[in-house]
């Protein structure tokens, strides 16, 4: 490895990810002399060596912020163009891309809104972020082919009790404290979105047909969701909702929510 | 490395998001087609879907973003290992990247980044070209990139740097004319003796695209239609190279798709002027 190569694009590296721009990056440079960055890029009458790199530095930052825009439209809706600016600002300065794909940019975004002061004004913005970037991740997640009612049929009855069923991997349950689904919502639909309510619930996510959709569960469907992902028969799970529907008619309850699930293509064969 | 051991594809366009609709249900009349390799390098979902109707249909080329063969940290096993299996699943024509560095220390500037011009780079880089090539156990093509600064080191110009490592390393280049135009401005050099220095059995495909201009520099955006001075170089190279595949890139304010198909046809009217031939368009008319 060539040893100067190195040196020089750790230089730029870091003068052009430096967060209040180029200057101020330079001014870091410890061991560098003031204007040694023209000893090292080729300035002329047009640009600076400075303003050379600053380029650089304007297009890692709005690439990356662009993507950000698209990725998290109801998040940036609520904030607004500055106060997102600032928060990816100190977003990449925590978490720089990592990943060779610019779409995995906004992975941490949540992650980083969970310890941002922005979120003493902006209580569920977490949860905001957390639910896009699911989104994404749902419509990019592995194919398998999901168990229908008619796959189910095939299976023969003696079978059913110690089937293994699995969740398909497009599908994920977010733990959430604010219904932030009115606010994705309101972006849908073009309409100017209010802050959600507060709100414990659990949201399941799913790819159907290449489309992403989501709804709320409850505690019950939840634990069998989980239980399924973990590994359990047919059996337990059917043992599982019948006890959650208790007294009133278990078969309704084990065929309504099977029903549920053959039909958006929760399930995969285990 | 032979440039006969390349197809010949004609005038294709860069396969964008906003087209897959266009394209899957209504087949336009386009010779081929350019992927952008990290857009389907996914797990699964509607994107592979897409690709696998549109190789059924056409041929398919794959163009990254982030090999970053300039770089000097180790080449990305995981990222190389991803590229080869969506290989496998589109069969591309060729496959290429930029002869630049996109990040170093394991971040990613998801940029593309020149290198100082000189005989220690070329080494380093033509030795990345050689691993990635034996890797994939497919010819790589590379891209010269526009550019807004230039090392005080380089000891060689940058078309001497590109023919040298397309040489050292046995790979293909892809010259990107619109590249070329917006660096000979911000570098102050001469677009033609660049294009008549490349060596031509090398050039495997053109890129075509806008810029924009910024007065003190011009800026390689992807969201304008090709300026003509743009076409007159496309035009030289097309006098030095002779048939070579073209592409039409557009990456920003994307038109509709018949816009980027006139584009292709100007490509390809072009280049029948100069050359007197009619490419024969044996692929489409096989399709049909």
């Amino acid at each position: 490895m060539p040893s100067d190569l190195n040196w020089t694009e750790r230089l730029l590296y870091r003068l052009i990810t430096a967060p209040s721009g180029v200057a101020e990056g330079l001014a870091q440079e410890k061991s560098f002399a003031p204007n040694a960055l023209a000893h090292v890029i080729a300035g002329d009458d047009r640009l600076s060596a400075e303003e050379r790199v600053d380029i650089y530095a304007n297009m890692y930052f709005y690439r990356i912020l662009d993507v950000l825009k698209e990725d998290f439209p109801a998040t940036l809706a609520m904030l607004g163009d500055a106060r997102f600016h600032n928060l990816v600002t100190g977003y990449l300065i925590e978490y720089p891309p990592e990943h060779f794909s610019i779409a995995y940019a906004g992975r941490r975004l949540a992650d980083f809104i969970e310890s941002h002061p922005m979120r003493e004004e902006f209580p569920f913005l977490a949860d905001l972020a957390r639910m896009e970037r699911a989104l994404i991740d749902i419509f990019h997640a592995a194919d398998a082919t999901p168990l229908d009612a008619e796959a189910m049929r095939a299976i023969a009855p003696a079978e059913w009790p110690a089937l293994k069923l699995m969740r398909h991997p497009a599908t994920e349950i977010l733990a959430l404290q604010w219904n932030v689904a009115t606010v994705l919502g309101a972006i849908d639909r073009d309409e100017k979105p209010s802050p959600p309510a507060r709100k414990q619930l659990s949201m399941l996510l799913w790819r159907s047909r290449n489309r992403v959709s989501y709804r709320e569960i409850d505690g019950a469907e939840r634990d069998e969701l989980e239980a399924i992902a973990a590994g359990c028969t047919f059996a337990e799970i059917c043992e599982m909702i019948a006890s959650a529907a208790g007294e009133e008619n278990p078969a309704a309850a084990i065929n309504q929510r099977l029903e549920a699930w053959l039909r958006d293509g929760i399930l995969v064969r285990g | 490395m032979k440039r006969s051991d390349f197809p010949f594809l004609g005038f294709g366009v860069g396969l964008r998001r906003d087209h897959y609709v266009h394209i899957i249900e209504n087949h336009p009349r386009i010779d081929w087609f350019e992927i952008l390799s990290e857009n389907f390098m996914v797990a699964g979902g509607r994107p592979l879907e897409v690709l696998e109707a549109v190789c059924a249909r056409y041929p398919v080329v794959m163009h990254g973003v982030s090999m970053s063969i300039g770089s000097t940290d180790p080449m990305r096993r995981d990222y190389l290992r991803e590229l080869k299996a969506l290989a496998q699943r589109c069969e591309p024509a060729w496959i290429s990247d930029h002869l630049c560095w996109t990040g170093v220390g394991g971040r990613n500037l998801h940029d593309l980044l020149p290198l100082p011009y000189t005989n220690e780079v070329v080494a380093h880089v033509a030795a990345r070209i050689r691993e990635v090539q034996d890797f994939l156990e497919r010819p790589l093509l590379i891209e010269n990139v526009s550019s807004y600064m230039a090392f005080r080191d380089s000891t060689m110009t940058e078309w001497q740097f590109l023919a040298e490592i397309a040489e050292r390393a046995d790979c293909g280049i892809l010259l990107d004319i619109n590249n070329i135009f917006v660096s000979a401005f911000n570098h102050r050099f001469d677009a033609r003796t660049y294009i008549d220095a490349i060596p031509r059995e090398r050039v495997i495909q053109f890129h075509l695209a806008g810029h924009s201009d910024h007065g003190a520099y011009l800026l390689d955006t992807h969201d304008h239609p090709v300026r003509d001075e743009v076409w007159d170089l496309y035009a030289h190279a097309v006098r030095r190279f002779g048939p070579t595949s073209a592409l039409v890139e557009w990456d920003d304010n994307i038109p509709e798709f018949d816009v980027l198909m006139a584009t292709a046809g100007k490509a390809r009217a072009i280049h029948e002027k100069i050359t007197g031939e009619t490419p024969r368009d044996a692929i489409r008319s096989e399709l049909d």
